[in-house]
């Protein structure tokens, strides 16, 4: 073995950073990136969000058009949303003490909406109930918590005073819009594959004005936070021209709206069938998950560090 | 794998004994805890005057040394029969009965041999047993062939200058007083240096106080950081800027204490134009040229007026100038405009430096301190590794140290300070104590505690140069402290055939194939002796080259009694003496043992018990009762408990130590500020440096030793570019290393938590360039190149761009880049810089045997 | 009594004796460092300065990571000391995004020093002990030593002495006193966190 091959020194060291070593990177970084929330198990956060916003839509949606399979699917997202919450946790045996602060904690306020939602969703399925002064109230009790549900997951984030791309009331309201479209998706992919008492069509304008509006809202986000300066400028730089690029165009952008507006325009120009609908769904699903995984993966938190200077450095 | 071996006892146990840190040669006071047989936590120990409590990163950070899986735990052979850098040794468990019957052997058949034949070199970062086996086993077995933890890349010569000058082996500035502190190369408190932990607190009250830090240094160090100014220098080049200073407050300013040259220097001694002071023909004694009289006298001659520091005199038709105007002259030629060129700082900073330099040291005023009225000087430089870490080590740390002497900040309240050349002893005692004289020249001549007190200032001064066998050239050279030159003469047969080779090597820890210099010429040197390694760890020159290794105790498994050596790592000031204890706070785990008792076993079984008590009587000055009889076997307690007693009385034995680990008392003015109370003339011609070059000179010729070059023997400052200073066809940068506060060496690489500031840290880990530097040469941030020397080997690296190093400079942090199999955790990371220096005198000083610790580089992209 | 925290950037070194120093006091696990200290370069050469930031958790007046928390495991004592409390908290790491200091850590994995696969030192054995893992952690002003009447161990050991340790509401005390002299700062004052922890510039 010759010398230098004894010695390859740093390449090993940074080469492959585990965990550990981009935490001790991120501590010193001036734009850290959280990861928590995003990176190994931390992506059962977005998941966990994810079927909570288009279980919530769908189960809106769902119950305003009276369809059934839609319900279930919703109960079956927002069962799968908590699901991915308590295997986030890991101590699941523990999680009801999330209940514990919601004067304080939007987290607390959206396990509050799950709950609600659970408890009233569950009577209103009971044999029997749906069309009593019961039924009425559970339902009451199931859409004020997947309301809460929907607004508490943005809110999660939007509190953070740490993650200034975080940090607007724009991500409440990105989180609610994209949630009432996932569960538009979710009926249209259900309608395809279940078959339907669906009313397509109207389901279809809903679903081209949400879409209308997310695309607004995204830029209008983008815009704002791009002007906003320090990390939020810099979360808009990794999402337009940075580490999460890739999903950024690929999945919010390309999947999540161009893939659904060129369909929807073909379907106006005669590109009918159901299957188009279908696909139309499935890639706004995709679409919703890929808007949060990049909102939260581009969370950045403000610098540290910069406060105590520039010192003023003495000239020599 | 059993993580200890202490078994818990039946009883809780929870105690904090007091101990001696050992993760650098400081020793600082610590305080352990212990929780039911194992170390929870290491704290400072508030009642040592080592640290008051507060410790560095280093020293609370000892359990993970303790408790590293990777230590070695039992006696091991070498098994597989190739010697070589990166080879696997295949080393085989063995007994300790097996290992000592193999040591004693060898060294047995070497003693009857050639007791020179017996190397033995050692780390500074254990220097309680190294001592302490330098100072007993090594006279005792006969030779003379010691190396030290490099030497030539440490503190030798500026040890030459604390010895001359200051009466000790090393200095410290007087920061409880200074108002102005010029760093060349070194970050003493800052984060090195000696002496670190008192020294960041007395140095952060100084700072706060108003003290003014200026730090000339190629990269903007820990020091440099905190410094109000920070001037960046060309490598190698700080010689020239304190030349062009001494010129500047000489020859311009006009600044000098003159009252203190006159009274505490050689400079009124006259030279003749042979470069030797004039002295009288019946005494030999130096002489003067006495004002009043008009006539030359002796120094110290009763009627002796005024004598003259500055003129020319005509005697017996032969012209006899004083020191001081041979030094004036000297530097006239160092104009701020050569300097500037030289040094690449404006012209207009040499000469703010000079003046405020000149006027912080307030010639001429003085100050009450505890009711004596002392000089007050506040001004201090202090230089070390960075800046005399070159082949012009000599009188560039010549120059930098009589900016001290020539404005009188020389051992008074705010200058330059030995380290605690004077003691007067413990109050109930007066044990131990030393103290300088004057020799019969009048120079200072520095007190010694034993005979043989290893590593202490040397009382016969210089030794004389009697030959060149000995490979560390300590019988040619022989006033550096410590030398590691050995590889350069071993390696060169043809210039030095008659010295003695070394059939065993005795390395007690020093990973001399990484700190010396590139690792092969280490390892040439030393391949065909058999290699004794004592280590905690299988580092690489274990790996390389030993064929036995012994597994020691860490410094928190052993006894050492008088770990401290006061005149290298005591904090200089007022403030109080201390004499502490290094002990056991765990059992030795698995089979480690200790070197010191495992020395004394193989001086009994080499019948060599006598000699080695004597030479123990020597280095402690023991005496009647507590001297060790020449024919008892003694265990280490009881050496221990006689030091202790000796010096400090029966109640004052090791059990007391044990308990108290610590014994203070205050110093006195005369101790520390002892200048004014003293004889002992400090020299500013180093007539000395004359006489011994022409002696080697006349040695190298009579044996024909071409590589001895005695150029560089000057007696006054000077300055000549080293040897990666000026640029080779294709060469265009420096590199240097530098110290981190948080890693010491190479060894702490294996230390998690030390490890985990480096890889949060942006710059230790990485080859840092000038930002503006890279962007010339295409480089970026985190790219991966390779630097290559112009002198031969090659290193890589990632590259980390930053405003803080010189353009020309490429700055590595300590000594990174592990390759040893036995080093797992510490294996690659950080930069290994050493590989880009070669090990051959032609890079050394040879008045100090300091080697060019920089390298002339050129650097090369190698991916992204 | 607010308890508080006076960072004389000053006299600091940036030597991370206080990280580790925190390491040892606390046995926290590879990658916690309550205490750390960050570097940072302004200006160009060679007109340039670094500056060492020591940092831990500034045990905020207002603190954020107590609003966010779903369970109180987050707290505030009556004497300003944030902290948590390991036996409420189900590691939802709400806090981590609130806290805009960097001051929490999560414990994920029961780690060791020496590396993956590595059995754990005697050490570790005995001082992971008194960390959970599955929660987050962070610097709760070293409670166990003030209830021992000791500083702080980041206090205590500080070479330079940089850090000092108070009651920030009594007016006569030491942090009181720099804070009011040598204009002490609060980090970020502008996030409205009020932090219990203040420095001292770096130039006077
Ligand atoms: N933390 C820590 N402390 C230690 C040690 C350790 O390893 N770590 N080791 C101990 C030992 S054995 C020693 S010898 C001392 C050493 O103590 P110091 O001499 O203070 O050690 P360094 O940090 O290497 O200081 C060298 C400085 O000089 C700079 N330098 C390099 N080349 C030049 C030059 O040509 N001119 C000038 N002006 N500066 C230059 C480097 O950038 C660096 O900042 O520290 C002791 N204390
Ligand atoms: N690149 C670079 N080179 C340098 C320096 C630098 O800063 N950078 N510094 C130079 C200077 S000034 C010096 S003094 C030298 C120092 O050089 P060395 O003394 O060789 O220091 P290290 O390289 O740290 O190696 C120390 C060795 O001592 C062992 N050791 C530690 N504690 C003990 C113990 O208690 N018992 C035993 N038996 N062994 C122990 C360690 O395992 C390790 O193998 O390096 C010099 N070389
Ligand atoms: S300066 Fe040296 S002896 Fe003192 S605590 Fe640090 S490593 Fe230990
Ligand atoms: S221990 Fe003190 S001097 Fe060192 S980095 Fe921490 S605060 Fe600064
Ligand atoms: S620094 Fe962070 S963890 Fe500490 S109190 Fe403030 S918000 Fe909470
Ligand atoms: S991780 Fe623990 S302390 Fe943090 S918000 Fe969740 S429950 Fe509270
Ligand atoms: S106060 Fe205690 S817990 Fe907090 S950073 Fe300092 S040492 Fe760590
Ligand atoms: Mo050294």
């Amino acid at each position: 073995m010759t010398i230098s091959e004894t010695r390859s020194i740093s390449r090993q060291m940074t080469s492959q950073p585990d965990y550990l070593d981009l935490r001790r990177q991120d501590l010193n970084s001036t734009y850290r990136p959280q990861r928590e929330w995003i990176e190994g198990r931390g992506i059962l956060i977005v998941i966990a969000h994810f079927f909570a916003g288009i279980g919530a839509g769908a189960w809106i949606f769902s119950i305003l058009f009276d369809y059934r399979v839609g319900e279930i699917m919703a109960v079956v997202s927002i069962g799968l949303s908590g699901l991915a919450h308590l295997a986030f946790l890991g101590r699941w045996q523990r999680f009801l003490r999330i209940l514990a602060r919601p004067n304080s904690s939007w987290v607390s306020r959206g396990m509050w909406g799950t709950l609600l939602y659970g408890i009233g969703a569950l009577v209103y399925f009971l044999p029997g109930v749906r069309d009593t002064l019961m039924g009425s109230i559970s339902l009451g009790i199931s859409l004020f918590g997947v309301t809460l549900v929907l607004l508490c997951s943005g809110y999660v984030y939007s509190v953070s005073k740490a993650i200034p791309f975080w940090h607007t009331v724009l991500v409440p309201i990105l989180y609610i819009a994209y949630g009432l479209r996932g569960g538009v998706a979710l009926l249209l992919v259900a309608a395809v594959f279940g078959g339907s008492s669906l009313d397509i069509d109207t389901m279809e304008t809903i679903k081209l004005w949400v879409l209308a509006s997310t695309i607004v809202l995204i830029l209008f986000y983008l815009i704002i936070a791009n002007r906003s300066g320090g990390a939020a400028s810099y979360s808009v730089h990794e999402l337009v021209a940075g580490r999460i690029s890739v999903a950024f165009y690929g999945g919010t952008i390309g999947i999540g709206i161009l893939v659904p507006l060129a369909l929807a325009i073909g379907r106006e120009f005669g590109l009918a069938g159901m299957l188009t609908l279908g696909i139309i769904g499935f890639a706004s699903l995709i679409g919703d998950f890929y808007v949060k995984y990049c909102v939260v993966k581009a969370g950045t938190y403000v610098p540290l560090g910069d406060a105590v200077g520039p010192v003023s450095p003495k000239i020599v | 794998m059993p993580s200890t071996a202490s078994k818990p006892t039946a009883n809780k146990d929870d105690v904090w004994i007091p101990s001696v840190c050992g993760m650098c040669y400081n020793q600082c006071g610590i305080l352990a805890h212990r929780v039911d047989g194992t170390l929870v936590k290491i704290e400072g120990n508030p009642a040592s005057p080592y640290g008051n409590g507060r410790l560095c990163a280093r020293g609370l950070a000892g359990i993970q040394v303790l408790y590293d899986p990777h230590r070695v735990n039992y006696p091991l052979k070498r098994t597989n029969p190739n010697k070589g850098i990166g080879e696997d040794p295949r080393w085989q468990r063995i007994g300790w009965d097996e290992a000592m019957d193999i040591v004693v052997e060898k060294l047995a058949a070497v003693r009857d041999d050639d007791p020179d034949k017996l190397f033995m070199t050692g780390t500074v970062l254990s220097l309680a047993p190294l001592n302490h086996t330098l100072g007993t086993f090594m006279p005792a077995f006969g030779s003379s062939n010691i190396l030290i933890s490099d030497g030539h890349q440490c503190g030798n010569a500026e040890h030459i200058l604390a010895r001359t000058l200051h009466a000790s082996v090393t200095t410290n500035p007087d920061v409880d007083y200074t108002n102005y502190l010029l760093l060349f190369g070194c970050q003493p408190g800052l984060g090195t240096y000696y002496a670190m932990t008192t020294m960041a607190q007395k140095i952060a009250d100084a700072r706060a106080r108003g003290m003014k830090l200026v730090v000339v240094d190629p990269y903007l160090s820990t020091a440099a950081e905190k410094a109000d100014e920070w001037v960046p220098i060309k490598p190698g080049s700080d010689g020239a800027l304190a030349c062009a200073m001494l010129n500047l407050l000489l020859n311009e300013y006009d600044i000098y204490d003159r009252g203190y040259l006159e009274h505490h220097t050689d400079a009124p001694y006259l030279v003749g134009t042979d470069g030797y002071y004039h002295r009288d023909t019946d005494t030999g004694k130096p002489m003067v040229w006495d004002l009043a009289a008009e006539t030359a006298r002796i120094f110290d001659d009763e009627d002796l007026v005024r004598p003259a520091i500055v003129g020319s005199f005509k005697l017996e038709a032969e012209t006899f100038k004083p020191a001081f105007q041979m030094l004036k002259e000297r530097v006239t030629k160092w104009t701020p405009e050569l300097a500037s060129e030289i040094t690449t700082i404006p012209i207009d900073t040499i000469r703010r430096l000079a003046r405020e330099f000149g006027e912080a040291a307030q010639v001429g005023s003085t100050i009450m301190i505890d009711g004596v009225e002392l000089p007050f000087r506040p001004a201090a430089t202090l230089y070390f590794k960075g800046a005399h870490g070159h082949d012009n080590a000599w009188p560039t740390s010549l120059a930098i140290e009589l900016l001290c002497e020539v404005v009188g900040a020389s051992n008074v309240p705010g200058g330059l300070l030995g380290t605690n050349p004077v003691a007067f002893g413990h109050p109930d005692t007066k044990l131990p104590r030393w103290q300088p004289k004057a020799s019969k020249d009048g120079l200072i001549e520095a007190g010694t505690l034993g005979k043989n007190e290893p590593m202490g200032p040397s009382s016969n001064w210089p030794p004389e140069p009697t030959g060149a066998d000995t490979a560390s050239l300590i019988d040619l050279i022989g006033w550096p402290i410590t030398t590691c030159t050995a590889p350069a003469t071993l390696n060169d047969p043809e210039n030095f055939p008659s010295i003695t080779r070394p059939a065993v090597l005795l390395n007690y820890g020093s990973n001399l194939l990484m700190s010396a210099a590139q690792p092969e010429a280490s390892f040439e040197a030393f391949k065909d002796a058999f290699v004794i390694n004592v280590n905690i760890y299988s580092d690489e020159t274990a790996e390389a080259l030993a064929d036995i290794v012994l597994p020691d105790t860490c410094y928190l498994e052993r006894l050492d009694p008088v770990p401290n050596w006061l005149r290298h790592h005591h904090p200089v000031g007022l403030g109080d003496w201390g004499y502490q204890i290094r002990q056991p706070i765990v059992e030795p785990m698995y089979e480690r043992r200790h070197f010191s008792e495992v020395m004394l076993e193989v001086s009994r079984r080499l019948g060599i018990t006598e000699t080695l008590n004597l030479a123990t009587n020597l280095m402690y000055g023991l005496t009647a009762p507590q001297s060790l009889a020449a024919d008892e076997d003694y265990t280490l307690e009881e050496i221990g408990d006689r030091i202790y007693q000796n010096w400090f009385g029966p109640e004052h034995g090791l059990d007391w130590f044990r308990k108290h680990g610590v014994l203070t008392w205050p110093k006195q003015v005369e101790e520390v500020y002892w200048k004014p109370f003293s004889v002992g003339r400090a020299q500013i011609y180093n007539e000395w440096v004359v006489r011994s070059g022409e002696k080697i000179k006349q040695i190298a010729e009579e044996r024909s030793l071409p590589g001895i070059k005695t150029d560089g023997f000057v007696p006054l400052p000077d300055w000549w570019p080293c040897r990666a200073f000026d640029q080779r066809p294709g060469y265009d940068m420096q590199a240097i290393y530098y110290r981190v506060p948080w890693h010491s060496f190479s060894q702490t690489y294996s230390t998690p938590w030390l490890d985990e500031i480096s890889q949060g840290e942006q710059y230790s880990y990485f080859i840092c360039i000038n930002t503006q530097t890279a962007a010339t040469k295409g480089l970026n941030d985190n790219d991966l190149v390779r630097i290559v020397s112009a002198d031969g080997g090659n290193v890589e690296g990632r590259l980390r761009l930053t405003q803080g190093v010189h353009p020309g400079v490429l700055a590595i942090a300590n000594n990174g880049g592990h390759w040893a199999h036995g080093l797992p955790f510490a294996k690659g990371k950080g930069v290994f810089f050493n590989q880009l220096l070669p090990m051959d005198l032609e890079h050394m000083d040879l008045v100090s045997l300091t080697m060019d610790c920089d390298a002339r580089v050129r650097i090369e992209k190698v991916g992204g | 009594m607010r308890l508080g925290m006076v960072i004389d950037l000053k006299r600091c070194i940036g030597c991370y004796g206080c990280q580790i120093a925190c390491k040892a006091e606390n046995g926290t696990r590879p990658g916690t460092t309550y205490a750390r200290v960050l570097k940072r370069e302004f200006g160009t050469y060679p007109n340039v300065k670094k500056q060492s930031l020591p940092l831990l958790c500034m045990h905020c007046g207002d603190a954020p990571c107590i609003e966010v928390c779903p369970t109180g495991a987050s707290q505030k004592r009556s004497d300003g000391i944030v902290f948590i409390d390991a036996d409420m908290c189900v590691g939802c790491r709400a806090c981590m995004m609130a806290c805009p200091y960097a001051a929490r850590y999560f414990q994920d994995e029961e780690r060791n020093y020496f590396g993956v696969g590595m059995a754990p030192t005697a050490y570790e054995v005995s001082r992971y002990q008194d960390h959970q893992s599955g929660v987050v952690e962070k610097c709760d002003f070293c409670r166990h030593r003030l209830d021992q009447d000791k500083e702080p161990a980041c206090v205590a050991n500080c070479m330079c002495k940089a850090r000092i340790f108070g009651n920030l509401d009594d007016p006569e005390s030491e942090v009181s006193r720099l804070i009011k002299e040598e204009s002490g700062f609060q980090l970020n004052a502008e996030w409205g966190t009020d932090p219990s922890v203040y420095y001292l510039p770096a130039e006077r």
